[in-house]
Parts: structure tokens; C-alpha cells; sequence
């Protein structure tokens, strides 16, 4: 029935997507851990912290959904990225690294009493250095910056670091600032949830002046993704995404919290849709299209085959969890006895 | 250090120390279904006392195997684009599955963990039947890549282009299922002497509960049941390898001629320029007898092979000696602590068979390594066995010393951050505080 191509490119968007929601939330939560201010600062930050701990690990695996998929079923364009954005990949792997380890050891030392400030310094310096240089490996694909000779892809640090990719990584980072506290002000109350309202909104604000901003970048930047984008149906998931971000904007003034964070949501899954759009038929713009850097037909075919398989355990799993983890964070992890 | 060998650094390094972490996150699923179900099936409530105290430290070492597995799954492209972009379609398939089952395991390991004051204890005991399947899963779907890598199959190369893809095929290659048994199981074993260890060690220091006592058997237990099951798989991995991998085979064994009767070569180090094993003790026609259940049977030697398609003896036949004798001195240890203990009729406390229980826990996880190490470099010098060299597969990009760098620094950091919070768990407030809100 539906072309197998597209349904691979589909579950390659849907993981981004996911990972954009769910892992990009929690490093947001990391983002405002280091922007907290104001008197209740240190609520704040233990409100985020133990809001991210019984799911971080799981919405971190999308991430590795993203990285089989792209391998599984677009073999060459995954060799190909990986040899140019060998460096903004590296960082980004530090910071997930450092970022899970201090997270983790924070949570440990907690749990015996012991507080521990390198541990959360790491943290939230993780949590930015990650979306930031990832965004820029994503928007990397779009900038039209990386050439293949002969099938092979020419390095060099101008393909991945110039002014539309900095605007990428910058405009991820602000994608998981927005998510965190939308996502927060469903689950807390009081004063605590004021001051989640007032970040989520300032940090649409600023999401919505950047990915504005980005267009002019792109047209002077990256033309032949900005001609795409403006001039084609694209525009439709830009227009989507405005509407929701404006939409979001009122819910969060006229305290529609649960809607709030359903647009929230939809602002983000429009910007990454537009973007995935105007990339498509691409994987690297102009240089390699999905359909030349997709694997043998077989091979998506047992792939598609595994997902709705997979997704049958998956769903009822994730859904399991998230309910089981609604409402009020805990204040720590349950009680595990003291050390034998 | 040339591209080559410092992205085969970095990436034995980043499979060196994931495998620590994974072994812990398979094994302990395990110990923690067990414990929480003799809770509820006996109505000791010390069993699930037994099985909360581990979920601190399992915090921590699951997090970093999920980090660390996250930096494997990009160094398979950051070091190794070439090997993928040939090897994607193939062993794609075995990446996806262990994906889903690594989601499920993290889900149900959250919920086990977090979930204590919102779910009741059945349900807290049924997260970890999932949680346990899904991790000993994962080890299965991800060894099928390793498989694949040792017996390619599923495909036809045609102008050096793969063709005619069959990823069903490739996924359940020949060598899969004995590696996935061996592997598997191992990380019970490994997980079960790693935490024995420690139990023994808190008796050695004199602390003598009843509840120490209790979770040192029950780890024990837990390694000795799966420890005649490595002996039994180690058997089929090895007659599989005589048969289907002979280069692996003879550098295992450190056999240089191809000969009838040849003799099983145990320990000494071997020489690939003379061809001779310094210092072994050999036994005459074991090796052909244990290859084909024939004395007279003809092993291939690695004079058999080219030069240039040779595996290093000496990287191979010290740490497969090293697996074995791994083996033995577990056997060993446990045989004695269970000698004793049904002797005695109770956790024995003294201290020469303790000891030895402590010498002997890390070699599981020793053992876990070397049998990697076995069938890596074994393999060399390809990476997809008769298809792919190594030196193809590895990433045009420069600087990857760097990035070796870089790394050993990250894993550095980690290694000193987790044993200083293994170490020094900081007793100060987090005893008291823990005791006082027992079962929650």
C-alpha cells in the first residue's frame, strides 16, 4: 500500500520528533535549573530535578531510535553525516554522557545526604552544551554547506559551524526551554507553578523571535532549504506552527495549563515538521536525496515490519509510565535502606 | 598513534567499559525478580529489603550503561561509517529490536525504582519479570550483530556491492545463537560473583547479619546455577569456531602448524615470527580430539591462512586462557563456599573460603571481557569475516586521536566519579534517614 521510503522517512521524523519532545523536555529541565532565579529558585530546581528522574533514561532512548533508524534504513547518508559532523556529534556526546553521570551521581549523593554541587554545575553546563550542538548537526543537513565528491564527503569545519547552524543550535536549545516548563506547570501548583508560566511564555517568546529570525538567516545562509521552506507547502507547518505558538501563548495567559502544554507540543512538532519538510527529498541538501542514501527494499521492509511490533510493547509501556509518574514530582527516590 | 589504530582504540576502550556497565544491567534484573518474588511467595519482607539496597548503586551503573551504550551507537559512525554504510541493511535490523527491548528495560527499571510509593509491591514485582526478559533480550538482539560480523550471511556481494539482501537471514546468522547463550548467561554469572564479592568482603570485615549472609547466597546462588552452562555453551561457541571460523580457532589455541593429533597448548606465549609457544604446557591430541571428538583429526594451523589474513596469536590465546582459567577458579571458590555451607548448614564465616570467594568475584566480569577480546581480535584483521578488512571500514575523517583522547578523559571522570560514590557512599544523614523509612 503506503511506499516503504516513505514510511522509513516518516519513522526517522516521528523519532526526532519524540526525541525533541521527551528528551528535549529534560534537557530544558537542565537549561532552567540554570536560569532559575528569583526566591523560589531552589523549589524550582528540585521541582525539575525530580520531575526528569524517573524518565530521562527512557525519553533518551529516541535518541538511539534516531541513530538505528537512520543506519538501519539510510545506511549511506548515516556514513556520510557521521564523517562531517564528526565534531558537533563528539560534543553532543560529551555532554549526554556527562549530563546522565551527573545526574545520577546527584541523585546517589542526595539519597545519602550529601549534596553535590560539581555534580550539578556538570549538569546544567550538559544540558546546554547538548541540544545546542546537536541542533546544529540537525540544521547542518539543510545549510547546504557539505559537498560529496565521488560519494565521499569533503570535512572541514565550515560545514557544520556558520551562521544558519549556530541559529540551529540555537533555536534547539530554546525548543527545550519552552517544553520544560509547559510541561511543568501541569504538574505543580502555587507560586511554583506562576513561575513555571512566566518562563514557558518568555521562552516562546523567544523560540518564536528566533525561528522568525532564522528565515532571514536561511535566505542569505541557506537558500536552497529557505527557498523551499517560503515557497512551497512547507509553509503550511510554519503557518501551523505560529498558530500554535500564539495559541499557546493566550492558554498559558488565561492559565489553560493541560492545553498549554498539548500547544506547547504542537509548536515544536510544527517547527521540526516544517524543517523535515523543506529538507525533504534530502538528506543532505542537494547532495544526497533519501531515497539514494536508503537502504536495499528488503531491509525496510523487515525494518517497518519490526516497528509495529516493537510499538506494541512500547505504547502501553511508555503510557504505563507516564501515568504512573503524573501529577506532583516525588521529593526524592523512594526510601532504599540505609547501606549494608 | 595512525587513524586506525587510535579509532580501534577508542572503540575497544567504549566496548570495554559499556560492557561492564551492561553486564550489571543484565545480571541485576535478574537478582531483584528473584528477591522480590521470594518476598511475596515467603512473606519475608528481608528479601525486598535486600533487593531496595541494591537500587542506589543500580541507579547509577544503569545510567552510565545507557550513556556509554549512546557513545557506542555513535562511534559506529563517527569510527566506522564505511563498515556501516555496508553492514546497515544487514545488522540494522538486530540494532532496531535491541532498541525497543532497551526502551522497555528502561521503562520497567524507572518504574521499579521510582515506583515504590505509587505502585503496590505485586505490581512493583511484576515490573521486574518485563524488566528482566528485556534485558536479557537486548543482549540477544545486539550479539546477533556481533554474529553477523563473524559468520556474514543474508546478502551476495556483487561488484564488491551488497545485493540481494536478506535481513531475516542475516539477523539469525550461524554464529548467533551460540554467541547470544554464552554471552547472556555470562552476565549472569559475572553479576552473581561481582556482588558475592562484596557480601563476602562485609563478612570478612566481621559483619556477620543475617541479612549479609542472605544476599550472598542468594548472588551465589544466582552465579553457580548459570556457571555449568558456560562450560556446556563454551564448548558449542568453541566446536562452532573449529568448524566455521579455523584462523580464529588457531589463534585461540596458539596452534601455528596444521597437524594430525594436534595437542592442546594451555598458557605460554605465543611467537608468530618462530611459530613456537614459549613456556606451554601441552597435551598431546586433546586440541583435535576437543575440535572433532577425533585424535587424529587435522586442526588447521595458522600456516594455513595468508599472512595478511592472519588474527594476532597473541592477542587471542592469552585472553581465551585467561576466560578458561577464569572458569576454573570460580568453580573452585563457589564449590567450596557450598561445600561448606551445606557441611556447616549455614553461611560459613571463615575466612580462607570467603577470601577466595573475594578473589574469585571479579573474575566473571574478567572472564565476560576476555571472551570478547577472544572473538574481536580473533576476527582481525576484518571486520566483516572474508568481506570487509578493518582497514576498510574505518572513517575517512582525521583527528581521531583526539577523539581518543577526548574519551579516555570522559571515561576517566566517570570511573573516578563512580568509585568514589561506590566507595565512600557518605553515610553521613543518608543512614539514618534510610533506616527510618524502611519499607515507605
Amino acid at each position: 500500500m503506503a511506499d516503504p521510503l516513505l514510511l522509513s522517512e516518516l519513522a526517522l521524523v516521528l523519532g526526532l520528533v519524540a526525541y525533541a519532545l521527551f528528551g528535549g523536555a529534560d534537557f530544558g529541565g537542565g537549561i532552567w535549573t540554570a536560569l532559575a532565579f528569583g526566591p523560589r529558585a531552589p523549589e524550582q530546581r528540585d521541582a525539575l530535578f525530580n520531575a526528569i528522574g524517573p524518565v530521562w533514561e527512557t525519553n533518551h532512548v529516541w535518541l538511539i531510535f534516531v541513530v538505528v533508524t537512520l543506519f538501519t534504513a539510510f545506511p549511506e547518508g548515516f556514513a556520510d553525516l557521521f564523517i562531517v559532523l564528526m565534531t558537533p556529534l563528539v560534543l553532543a556526546l560529551v555532554g549526554i554522557n556527562f549530563r546522565g553521570a551527573a545526574f545520577a551521581f546527584r541523585h546517589f549523593g542526595r539519597q545519602s545526604g550529601r549534596e553535590a554541587p560539581l555534580s550539578a554545575r556538570v549538569f546544567e553546563v550538559a544540558s546546554i552544551l547538548t541540544p545546542f550542538t546537536l541542533g546544529m548537526a540537525v540544521s547542518a543537513t539543510a545549510a547546504g554547506r557539505i559537498t560529496l565528491i565521488d560519494g565521499q564527503p569533503v570535512t572541514g569545519i565550515g560545514t557544520w559551524a556558520n551562521p544558519f547552524t549556530l541559529m540551529g543550535g540555537v533555536v534547539g536549545l530554546a525548543i527545550c526551554a519552552y517544553l520544560a516548563p509547559a510541561y511543568m506547570t501541569v504538574r505543580v501548583s502555587g507560586e511554583l507553578q506562576e513561575d513555571f508560566r512566566k518562563e514557558a511564555m518568555a521562552a516562546g517568546l523567544a523560540l518564536g523571535a528566533l525561528t522568525a529570525l532564522t528565515i532571514p538567516v536561511a535566505i542569505y545562509q541557506a537558500p536552497r532549504f529557505a527557498l523551499r521552506l517560503i515557497s512551497s507547502w512547507p509553509i503550511i507547518f510554519v503557518a501551523l506552527a505560529v498558530a500554535a505558538g500564539v495559541a499557546t501563548e493566550l492558554l498559558l495567559w488565561r492559565r489553560r495549563f493541560v492545553s498549554a502544554q498539548i500547544g506547547a507540543a504542537g509548536t515544536v512538532v510544527f517547527t521540526l515538521a516544517g524543517f523535515a519538510a523543506a529538507l525533504n527529498p534530502d538528506l543532505l541538501i542537494g547532495q544526497l536525496s533519501l531515497a539514494a542514501a536508503a537502504a536495499p527494499l528488503p531491509t525496510l521492509v523487515a525494518y517497518l515490519t519490526v516497528l509495529p511490533l516493537g510499538a506494541l510493547i512500547l505504547v502501553p509501556s511508555l503510557i504505563y509510565l507516564y501515568w504512573t509518574f503524573r501529577g506532583e514530582p516525588d521529593p526524592e527516590i523512594p526510601p532504599a535502606g540505609s547501606e549494608p | 598513534m595512525d587513524n586506525l589504530l587510535a579509532a580501534r582504540a577508542l572503540m575497544g576502550l567504549s566496548l570495554a567499559f559499556h560492557i561492564l556497565y551492561a553486564t550489571i544491567g543484565i545480571g541485576l534484573p535478574l537478582l531483584l525478580m528473584i528477591a522480590e518474588g521470594l518476598a511475596l511467595k515467603t512473606g519475608d519482607d528481608s528479601w525486598h529489603v535486600i533487593a531496595r539496597r541494591w537500587i542506589r548503586p543500580a541507579g547509577v551503573l544503569f545510567a552510565i550503561g545507557a550513556v556509554s551504550g549512546t557513545i557506542l551507537s555513535f562511534e559506529l559512525g563517527l569510527l566506522w561509517p564505511e563498515f556501516m554504510a555496508f553492514s546497515g541493511p544487514l545488522i540494522g535490523l538486530a540494532f532496531s529490536m535491541e532498541g525497543f527491548a532497551f526502551f522497555t528495560e528502561a521503562i520497567f527499571l524507572a518504574l521499579y525504582i521510582y515506583g515504590e510509593r505509587r505502585l503496590s509491591r505485586r505490581a512493583l514485582f511484576l515490573c521486574t519479570i518485563p524488566l528482566t526478559v528485556a534485558a536479557a533480550l537486548s543482549a540477544v538482539f545486539v550479539i546477533s550483530a556481533n554474529g553477523w560480523m563473524n559468520t556474514p550471511t543474508g546478502f551476495r556481494l556483487v561488484d564488491g556491492v551488497v545485493a540481494e539482501v536478506r535481513p531475516l537471514e542475516a539477523f539469525a546468522n550461524p554464529a548467533w545463537l551460540h554467541e547470544a547463550v554464552h554471552g547472556t548467561l555470562a552476565a549472569y554469572v559475572a553479576t552473581g560473583f561481582a556482588m558475592s564479592g562484596f557480601y563476602a568482603a562485609t563478612l570478612l570485615r566481621g559483619q556477620a547479619t543475617p541479612y549479609t549472609k542472605k544476599a550472598l547466597t542468594l548472588c551465589l546462588a544466582v552465579a553457580t546455577v548459570f556457571l555449568p552452562f558456560m562450560l556446556i555453551s563454551g564448548d558449542w561457541a568453541a566446536s562452532f569456531v573449529a568448524r566455521h571460523q579455523k584462523a580464529k580457532f588457531a589463534a585461540m589455541e596458539a596452534h601455528f602448524q596444521s597437524s594430525a593429533g594436534a595437542p592442546l597448548v594451555i598458557g605460554g606465549w605465543p611467537d608468530p615470527e618462530t611459530g613456537t609457544v614459549a613456556y606451554a604446557i601441552k597435551i598431546p591430541k586433546l586440541l583435535s580430539v576437543l575440535a572433532d571428538k577425533d585424535p587424529d583429526f587435522v586442526v588447521k594451523g595458522l600456516n594455513a591462512f595468508p599472512a595478511e589474513d592472519r588474527p594476532d596469536p597473541r592477542l587471542v590465546h592469552p585472553f581465551f586462557d585467561l576466560m578458561v582459567g577464569s572458569f576454573l577458579l570460580m568453580s573452585v571458590a563457589s564449590g567450596w563456599f557450598w561445600w561448606l555451607r551445606w557441611r556447616q548448614g549455614e553461611v560459613t564465616v571463615e575466612r580462607k573460603p570467603l577470601f577466595l570467594l573475594l578473589l574469585a568475584s571479579p573474575f566473571g566480569m574478567i572472564a565476560l571481557e576476555s571472551g570478547w577480546m577472544v572473538t574481536e581480535f580473533g576476527r582481525q584483521p576484518w571486520v566483516v569475516q572474508g568481506y570487509l578488512r578493518t582497514t576498510q571500514g574505518v572513517t575517512p575523517h582525521g583527528g581521531i586521536f583526539l577523539v581518543f583522547t577526548t574519551f579516555l578523559l570522559v571515561y576517566l571522570a566517570l570511573t573516578v566519579g563512580i568509585l568514589r560514590l561506590l566507595l565512600y557512599p557518605g553515610q553521613k544523614g543518608g543512614a539514618g534517614k534510610g533506616s527510618e523509612v524502611h519499607h515507605g
